[in-house]
């Protein structure tokens, strides 16, 4: 039953993930600045520290399957989401293996993946031209505005929902 | 086993990589329509978005309700004065609709291009990346909305139906707009006849829609309402668009190209209409060359 709640939480924040952008007041989420909530990701990489296991890989096959369900709601674009998600999980995943699990590490994998999953959706959508930024105004109007946003919802999340998946996770290893 | 173990990391990516390369070839040519799985997961989504919006936009509206009371009393004095003028205007928009209704008869004419019946939507997400300019209303194929239809606020044209779902649809904004979605339209001027041109792009550094091929000997003023002409397939007539802003000679000097500045608010959209033409369209065989042409 547990291992649902996962994905009821991804669910749910995919939906609101789309709300957001109407809800929120339009001139923050509408300035020059295109802020991307990253959300599924941010807390895909909260399961990857402290719910995986060495040997488990429940954090990449949601990455890859909520993934998909962002690229078919949001972009209509099949599989860009779910590759990307997919490689910047298993590799915090990996990451995560060489450093002990706490607030500092887990804000700086964050960043990190945040930041490579954002690099890596505009390489493959500069390919397919859906965007003609240069890389000069794509760091200062996309990376880093995206990066901050979703460090203040990293940090809204991290305190909420530490506790719970170390539980969660103790659970499944006992059983 | 390491080299054993390499070779399947490699296997993984590579394949990985051909379901990308497969997916993105598959999802990004102009399909005629989703997916089934595709319409199944929109209506899913769309149904949780409705659910949670419910509750979020009752409190939403009261907050606004309440900012919007302290303005009523200047608004209200400024209405009053519109309304003597409004009377003599709406007498005469009765005595020419009536005409226009006798002159049609006249010529065996009921059906006009600018009559169209309206599909009532809420728009209940927005695509989270930017770079997509689109959001999702909540009536769908069920409720009468096809692909391609113009969808419009109150205020004017917004953009279109970019594909429709079993009971949510998904709408591309103007501000997405690019050369494979063009709009047919007129530059209405006081006194002249209309000018013809067509809505070929977004400007995204200043927010304007570039209207393209208009003549060289056309004549267009800062101000003047550009509005689409239903020649284009789908879209009716007398749809308002914009106003022409800024007028200059396109790259070839052949024809000119007109900078539009939409009617829309094209950022904070709650209620859409989805225009579905009377008149009868027509069915391109391959939707891929109608958009070429």
């Amino acid at each position: 039953m547990r291992r649902y709640f996962i994905a009821l939480i991804c669910l749910f924040l995919l939906v609101l993930q789309g709300m957001a952008m109407s809800l929120l007041p339009s001139n923050l989420v509408y300035s020059d600045l295109l802020m991307t909530p990253h959300w599924i990701l941010g807390f895909l990489i909260l399961i990857a520290i402290f719910y995986d296991r060495d040997d488990t890989y429940y954090s990449v096959w949601h990455a890859l399957l909520f993934g998909l369900l962002v690229d078919v709601v949001y972009t209509g674009v099949l599989g860009v989401y779910m590759v990307t998600y997919g490689i910047v999980t298993y590799i915090i995943h990996r990451l995560n293996q060489s450093v002990h699990a706490g607030l500092v590490s887990a804000s700086l994998l964050t960043i990190v993946g945040i930041a490579l999953a954002d690099t890596i959706l505009y390489i493959i959508y500069s390919f397919v031209s859906i965007t003609s930024m240069t890389w000069g105004n794509y760091a200062w109007l996309r990376l880093l505005p995206t990066l901050a946003a979703n460090m203040i919802f990293f940090i809204l999340l991290y305190p909420l929902v530490k506790d719970k998946i170390s539980s969660w996770s103790e659970d499944i290893n006992n059983a | 086993m390491p080299s054993l173990f390499r070779k399947r990391r490699l296997m993984v990516v590579l394949i990985g990589f051909i379901i990308l390369v497969a997916l993105i070839g598959f999802s990004i040519r102009d399909r005629a329509s989703l997916s089934t799985p595709e319409k199944f997961l929109q209506d899913t989504v769309g149904w949780m978005q409705t659910i949670i919006h419910k509750p979020i936009s009752v409190v939403d509206h009261t907050v606004d309700n309440i900012q919007d009371m302290f303005a009523i009393y200047e608004q209200n004095k400024v209405l009053k004065a519109r309304l003597s003028e409004y009377k003599g205007v709406i007498r005469e928009n009765q005595r020419l609709k009536s005409d226009n209704a006798d002159l049609r008869k006249t010529i065996d004419k009921s059906e006009a291009l600018k009559d169209y019946s309206p599909i009532q939507a809420t728009v209940i997400a927005r695509s989270s990346d930017r770079w997509f300019e689109q959001m999702t209303i909540n009536k769908g194929e069920e409720h009468g909305v096809k692909k391609d239809m113009a969808v419009m606020t109150s205020d004017g044209l917004v953009g279109k139906i970019k594909a429709a779902g079993a009971f949510h649809s998904t709408v591309q904004l103007l501000s997405g707009f690019d050369r494979s979605n063009k709009i047919s339209s007129w530059v209405v001027r006081e006194g002249k006849e209309e000018a013809f041109g067509l809505i070929e792009g977004y400007d995204d550094e200043s927010g304007r829609l570039l209207l393209e091929g208009i003549k060289l000997d056309e004549e267009l003023e800062k101000g003047d309402t550009v509005i689409s002409s239903g020649l284009g397939g789908v879209f009716p007539s007398d749809l308002r668009i914009g106003t022409v802003e800024e007028v200059v000679n396109d790259q070839f000097g052949l024809t000119k190209t007109a900078y539009v500045e939409p009617f829309a608010d094209l950022f904070d959209i709650n209620h859409v209409i989805v225009v579905d033409r009377a008149a009868e369209t027509i069915e391109p065989k391959n939707s891929s060359e109608d958009d070429d042409s």
